[in-house]
């Protein structure tokens, strides 16, 4: 691989942009490849087939080729919802598991540059920050305020918009409350089943980094479910 | 996980290199059966033998790593390598798991 290569691909890293690197094992040669690119003379010819490899998301030797091809898929964005002491295990837990994490917490106090460093913070009520941060059904909240005011907001907008994995802090009793609550709000049983409530798988611990962990580790069983 | 943008090992090998480094970088590419790590797993090694990243479970590093700092030796610009089932004896290389993986290995230049 080229020097020059290599600088590419840690910018487009950079840029969370998706791409994939190509690589032709007869001639050593490798480029980078976005849809709609066109080829150099090694790779032209597999133009096709790279096309419709790279629509698979998979990493591999290409079929009847001497291609590889490895895919950057963007990461999977994960909003928490409370700067809390949690909140700060988290982040460090997603760090080396490629989840792109954003906190919202509208209390000053709790959300400061300080407490999360080189952290995405919207010091927003989730309503207002919903607006910056572009979400779909490949995005992930956890509601870790327990304080209806912030996270219900919150709730509502991961079910409308389909998030694949809603947690919400809270006891079984905090967490049926918040159930009744969104009932009256009009979602239906099936919607708020989604919700994990309690949140986490069961680990025994109750140390922050202990339920930091068992919430990190239902999110990546549920990822690996999608 | 299934993407790798937070993989750190492409930006240490520029590190490295930024540090006039000789780097081998070395992926799986092609795994069957029950192999350790997944395609597209990587490690960097320097022209002394230092390493960063796998490319299995422990089970093939050091001849990965020899490998490297042969290609580097004799200026070769890439290679393939396979590695199949090991049998018991003790010292061999080889996938105890039962699994085999061709791993290519390319010096960044």
């Amino acid at each position: 691989m080229q020097l020059k290569t290599l600088k590419e691909i840690i910018k487009k890293k950079e840029n969370k942009s998706e791409f994939a690197i190509i690589t032709n094992l007869v001639t050593g040669n490798s480029e980078i490849f976005e849809k709609g690119k066109s080829l150099g003379k090694d790779f032209e010819k597999f133009t096709d087939q790279i096309n419709s490899f790279y629509k698979l998301k998979k990493n591999g030797v290409i079929e009847d080729t001497d291609i590889f091809l490895e895919n950057y898929i963007r990461p999977i964005k994960v909003i928490v919802v409370g700067a809390v002491h949690i909140a700060q295990y988290l982040v460090n837990f997603a760090s080396s598991l490629n989840f792109e994490i954003s906190v919202i917490d509208p209390r000053g106090y709790f959300a400061t540059e300080q407490r999360f460093p080189n952290m995405k913070i919207i010091n927003k009520w989730p309503d207002e920050a919903f607006k910056e941060i572009e979400t779909d059904s490949n995005s992930a909240l956890i509601a870790l305020t327990h304080d209806p005011k912030i996270d219900d907001p919150a709730l509502q907008h991961a079910i409308k918009k389909k998030f694949y994995y809603i947690g919400a802090l809270g006891s079984k009793k905090t967490h049926e409350n918040r159930c009744e609550r969104l009932k009256k709000s009009g979602f239906s049983d099936e919607q708020i089943n989604q919700i994990h409530g309690p949140i986490g798988i069961k680990l025994g611990g109750r140390a922050a980094p202990e339920i930091a962990l068992s919430i990190i580790a239902q999110l990546v069983a549920e990822t690996y479910k999608k | 996980m299934k993407n790798s943008f937070d993989e750190k090992i492409l930006e240490e090998a520029n590190d490295w290199i930024k540090t006039n480094q000789k780097v081998v970088l070395a992926t799986v590419i092609q795994t069957w059966g029950s192999s350790p790590r997944p395609t597209g797993s990587r490690m960097i090694v320097n022209e002394k033998g230092d390493f960063s990243g796998s490319v299995s479970g422990g089970c093939v590093e050091s001849a990965v790593v020899r490998e490297c700092v042969g290609i580097i030796k004799e200026n070769k610009p890439f290679k393939k390598i396979e590695f199949k089932v090991s049998n018991e004896s003790a010292w061999e290389v080889g996938l105890a798991c039962g699994g085999e993986i061709a791993v290519y290995l390319e010096q960044i230049n």
